[in-house]
């Protein structure tokens, strides 16, 4: 690993005046689990590294009524997994968490650290953009809000500005009779990063059929995690069969850019994300994905 | 490059030292401390032979900065054995067939000591769940899973 300085603010504020002082040649440090390996591949180089870890306030996890779930970014992925209020609230969410990658890097890792470094081969942002989720940044001149889908940009992209620093994440309160669910599919159980996954959101009428609401966002196997708004549209308010579930699904294949190397080329995850549309589509009402349309 | 003086509890003793900012655990572990139970096996994070415990969670200490452990306590594989009563998980590796080459299974035994902590008696899923951040080359996993039943059950008394 090349040599840098390391920097230990002891809040917010001393943590952006350095940033702004180092500009460029500084990276934010959480957790380590994505950075640590990143500069001993020398894919990064910063020259100073700003160590948040120990700031105040950024480890909790509140959960209310009319605001919904609050995760500051120093959260780690195991602390969300075990949380009380996101068992409770958003149950898959909690699913998500608790199977991430492996127990030491659920240990180690936090979700701010996973949303800044924005590696497409990871769980939470396809399923956080089902949620509509918000992102809270703080930077020099005070707060702001960005929707998810604003704050992923592209490949190892996001919307932080240079000087800014993730907070937190703000998940709006289930609405009445919400319903989410998320699936992976690893290319081995050993590899722990999904080539595809899929996070689909909506509210169910009173027979269980009749969607509102209805998000579906896919990750993984694209660039960056996005949600497949034609897809969500074919879904919403029709009697949901198998041939729908496959309509949807060959909506979400059509409009896909899909990241093609080592681990899986273009076809092969298209492949993928279209099964895992229809199935996570069936499964959600009900149905046996495994009867021909 | 800046240095760093950190105090952390390891295996139960106070100790004081100063660490270079790029100063991985792992390597202040096993170069600067002489503590060379944990293993440096695919040093990206994937493998697990470097897993310690940081304030009792296993964490992959390949994939962190020896200045992070400020403050903390950690305990590697050198802290699991009384004086020289071996752990019930160690003695259940050796008689279990837990290991053969036994580079992985300084790794294996803190993961593994992790979960009995919080879940006295895991089921067979739950063991082979808590142990994915783990390869082995030589076992095929079905002894580490029988030493980790084995020493459940040893260690509540049955």
């Amino acid at each position: 690993m090349l040599p840098f300085d390391i920097e230990t603010p002891a809040t917010m504020a001393e943590a952006l005046a350095l940033l702004d002082q180092h500009d460029e040649d500084a990276s934010v440090f959480a957790g380590g689990t994505a950075l640590v390996f990143a500069m001993r591949q020398r894919m990064i180089a910063p020259r100073v590294v700003v160590s948040i870890g120990q700031l105040p306030g950024l480890s909790e996890i509140t959960y209310c009524e009319t605001e919904g779930l609050h995760i500051g970014a120093l959260v780690r992925h195991g602390q969300i997994a075990a949380s009380a209020p996101v068992r409770r609230h958003y149950p898959a969410l909690a699913r998500l968490f608790g199977s991430l990658a492996n127990p030491q890097v659920r240990n180690q890792g936090t979700v701010g650290g996973n949303l800044c470094y924005a590696d497409p081969a990871t769980d939470p942002p396809s399923c956080l953009l089902a949620l509509g989720a918000e992102v809270i940044i703080a930077g020099r001149m005070g707060q702001r809000r960005l929707p998810m889908r604003a704050f992923l940009v592209d490949f190892f992209t996001t919307a932080l500005e240079p000087g800014e620093i993730l907070a937190g994440i703000r998940i709006p309160p289930p609405l009445p009779d919400e319903r989410v669910f998320y699936h992976r599919h690893l290319r081995t159980p050993a590899e722990h990063r999904p080539v595809a996954n899929v996070a689909l959101r909506f509210v169910s009428g009173p027979d269980g059929r009749d969607w509102q609401n209805v998000r579906l966002a896919v990750g993984a196997a694209v660039p960056v995690a996005r949600v497949m708004d034609e897809a969500a549209r074919a879904l919403t308010g029709r009697p949901i069969t198998l041939a729908l579930a496959s309509e949807a699904a060959a909506l979400v294949a059509e409009k896909l850019e899909p990241i093609s190397d080592a681990r899986g080329d273009a076809v092969f995850r298209t492949a993928v994300l279209r099964a895992a549309a229809r199935r996570i589509v069936a499964e959600a009402a009900g149905l046996d994905w495994t009867e021909s349309a | 490059m800046s240095t760093h003086h950190i105090h952390l509890t390891l295996n139960g003793e106070p100790i004081a030292a100063d660490v270079p900012g790029n100063r991985l655990l792992a390597d202040f572990l096993r170069d600067d401390l002489g503590l060379t139970g944990t293993k440096r096996g695919c040093e990206t994070g994937v493998c697990g032979a470097c897993s310690v415990h940081l304030d009792g969670a296993v964490t992959k200490s390949c994939l962190c900065l020896a200045f992070q452990a400020d403050g903390r306590s950690i305990t590697t594989v050198e802290g699991l054995a009384d004086g020289a009563t071996l752990h019930a998980l160690q003695e259940a590796f050796m008689t279990h067939g837990g290991l053969q080459c036994g580079y992985c299974t300084p790794g294996f035994l803190m993961a593994s000591a992790e979960l009995l902590a919080g879940n006295p008696m895991p089921s067979d899923d739950e063991i082979r769940k808590a142990l994915s951040g783990n390869l082995c080359r030589c076992t095929g996993y079905q002894g580490i899973v029988d030493a980790v039943k084995a020493a459940a059950r040893a260690l509540n008394g049955l």
